[in-house]
């Protein structure tokens, strides 16, 4: 990646970003001209161009998803008036008979939809696997007789299927080896189970020291961990922000973000996504007219982002919202569950990747779920914030603490991504991530499919939109032993199904090129190419030498 | 030699007829659903082809009977 250097543009000002609805650039880091090459020894890689797309797809699409809603919902109707009147036997939960007066509980939407539509593809959600989430995996062979109301397993599994859909960015979920002996050590020592809560009896050494580790990793003061990620969410911003604070969230965050939020019982405004031109605009609302009955200043505005969305694949824009805090003098709360192991040059999340000094942000959040192979979630800041979660935390009172082995196992992985144990290997696996990313994303978007997000994020949707294509993308992949993630309502907007890939460090360049080819035929059979920026398969004239104009 | 000649035709069809499943979410519905999508889908074009044949005849009739082509 050339090196734009100069650390001016680094440090949190408001660097042009261009948002380039093309599906892919180059990427190369030389718009200003002029490349500042003298000061580059010891600086990180600044990330200075920001390219991501979201390109919209051509209206007979719309059209076409939105009346298979229609008709997928009137066949619903239909068969909803049949299990009404007795015809067909009804499957789904009915209140008792006692209670047919009250007001009715499954008549909702979200019930209907569930009933008649989510139903009937059923069969490509909730797949039971049996092995280690690693590159490949095997899942269990399940079939339904009455249309996915009911599952059996025909006890045959389907082995090494192309694992495209876990969290497993580095490739450290893997099956026991060598390298994992500490954990089997730590197991015989402490066992599995804490008992007890962080405050009470359950702080361990094995706590302390991946404390240690972590704030050494994250370049902070301090941090502290948590047994679950989305408990680490919920159960700190309620200790963090209460009644008369203001929380800026954006609009895309996660169930877990939205639910600490709302448990603080603080005012929540919600801005458009990545959009630091409406979040400036929030900002000024809320310092010029505070609260909103008696204008009193807002005891804290806190502002909550991801630093990659796990449905957009998109990254933050971070240095114009640090920029922006810093001005209105706001706090900032990151959540890298997705992040963190999987950007920046060495592997230290969003804030590394745009080449930032982690002091600059308040709230340092993450999970050890996605790219170090373990469970848990740790926040990360100066002393003192880390020293009052310890004492008032909900989830350092009543949640049990982190487990030894799975600290044990996060304490390798973060190790082996520092290079502690003399090799290079961790390094190696970022860059091979990176490199996967890269292509795969070129790949696609040179075939035609609509991709989301940055070109650098290795969380990459595929739009398919229409939820008859969504059902049978997902199966055809599964009859070529690839696994995939396909999302639909309510996760994501109704109109924008989609296919979420995740790259990993472990996938071989013979597995992405097993899963292109797939894809492509399966986006002839399907007809999923719909993007307008479909690079021509023919070599452009100006990349030859001479500029000889043939054909 | 007719069988074989119907083959990729039979294909092609084949082939249509899946796109038009998948793109009005018939593909995620059961087959009697098909039957019944299919025949209503089928009566109301019917209906529209016919009205159309009728009123574009006599409309045509009409036009010519104007400029005198026809008596």
């Amino acid at each position: 990646m050339a090196n734009p250097g100069g650390g001016a543009v680094c440090n949190g000002n408001l660097h042009n970003h261009k948002k380039q609805s093309n599906g892919s650039q180059s990427g190369n880091c030389r718009k200003n001209g002029i490349i500042k090459e003298d000061q580059q020894n010891g600086k990180p890689h600044c990330y200075k161009q920001i390219v991501e797309s979201f390109e919209e797809p051509p209206l007979h699409v719309m059209v076409f998803t939105y009346l298979g809603y229609g008709i997928g919902t009137l066949f619903g109707h239909f068969r909803d008036f049949l299990r009404k009147c007795g015809i067909e036997k009804c499957n789904t939960a009915i209140e008792r008979e006692k209670q047919r007066d009250f007001v009715p509980l499954y008549q909702d939407f979200e019930n209907f939809y569930t009933r008649n539509l989510y139903m009937r593809i059923r069969d490509n959600w909730n797949r039971p696997i049996c092995s280690a989430p690693g590159p490949q995996f095997d899942i269990m062979e399940r079939v339904s007789d009455d249309y996915n109301w009911t599952f059996r397993f025909t006890g045959r599994t389907i082995k090494d299927v192309i694992n495209m859909g876990s969290y497993n960015f580095l490739g450290l979920a893997a099956r026991y080896d060598e390298s994992m002996r500490t954990i089997k050590e730590v197991l015989e020592v402490y066992g599995t189970g804490v008992s007890s809560t962080r405050q009470e009896m359950g702080t361990l050494d094995k706590h302390k020291e991946l404390e240690d580790l972590v704030a050494k990793f994250l370049n902070v003061e301090a941090a502290m961990v948590f047994g679950m990620g989305f408990a680490t969410n919920s159960m700190n911003i309620p200790a963090l922000v209460g009644k008369g604070c203001l929380i800026l969230s954006d609009e895309l965050n996660h169930a877990s973000l939205v639910l600490g939020a709302r448990l603080s019982g603080a005012t929540i405004r919600v801005f458009k996504h990545n959009n630091s031109q409406n979040l400036e605009m929030l900002l000024k609302d809320a310092v010029i007219y505070g609260q909103p009955r008696t204008h009193r200043a807002w005891k804290k505005i806190l502002i909550l982002v991801e630093g990659i969305y796990s449905m957009e694949g998109s990254i933050l824009h971070l240095p114009q919202i640090v920029a922006l805090k810093n001005k209105y003098k706001a706090y900032l709360y990151i959540d890298e569950a997705h992040s963190i192991g999987a950007v920046g040059p060495t592997g230290r999340g969003v804030v590394d990747f745009f080449g930032m000094d982690p002091r600059e942000i308040d709230v340092l959040m993450g999970t050890f779920t996605k790219s170090f192979g373990a469970a848990g979630g740790y926040i990360a800041g100066r002393k003192d914030l880390v020293d009052y979660l310890r004492a008032n935390s909900h989830s350092a009172a009543y949640a049990t603490s982190m487990s030894p082995p799975i600290s044990e196992k996060i304490i390798t992985s973060i190790k082996f991504l520092m290079g502690d144990d003399g090799s290079t290997q961790g390094l190696q696996r970022i860059q091979q991530l990176a490199k996967n990313t890269r292509y795969f994303r070129k790949k696609l978007s040179e075939m035609g499919f609509i991709v989301y997000g940055n070109e650098k994020s290795p969380v990459v949707p595929v739009l398919l939109y229409m939820p008859g294509k969504v059902a049978a993308f997902a199966r055809s992949l599964l009859q070529k032993k690839i696994g995939v993630v396909v999302v639909g309502f309510p996760a994501t907007p109704l109109a924008e199904a989609r296919a979420r890939f995740c790259i990993s460090a472990a996938h071989t360049r013979k597995n992405l090129n097993t899963v292109l080819e797939a894809l492509d035929e399966i986006g002839d059979l399907l007809q999923l190419k719909y993007s307008r920026h479909r690079k021509s398969m023919r070599r452009e004239p100006y990349e030859e030498t001479s500029f000889e104009l043939d054909d | 030699m007719a069988s074989m000649a119907l083959a990729p035709a039979w294909k092609q069809m084949s082939w249509f007829y899946y796109q038009y499943l998948l793109l009005m979410a018939l593909y995620v519905l059961e087959p009697w659903e098909w039957t019944v999508f299919n025949s209503m889908l089928a009566s109301v074009v019917g209906m529209a082809l016919y009205t159309g044949y009728v009123f574009m005849w006599q409309h045509i009739m009409a036009i010519l009977h104007y400029f005198e082509i026809v008596r």
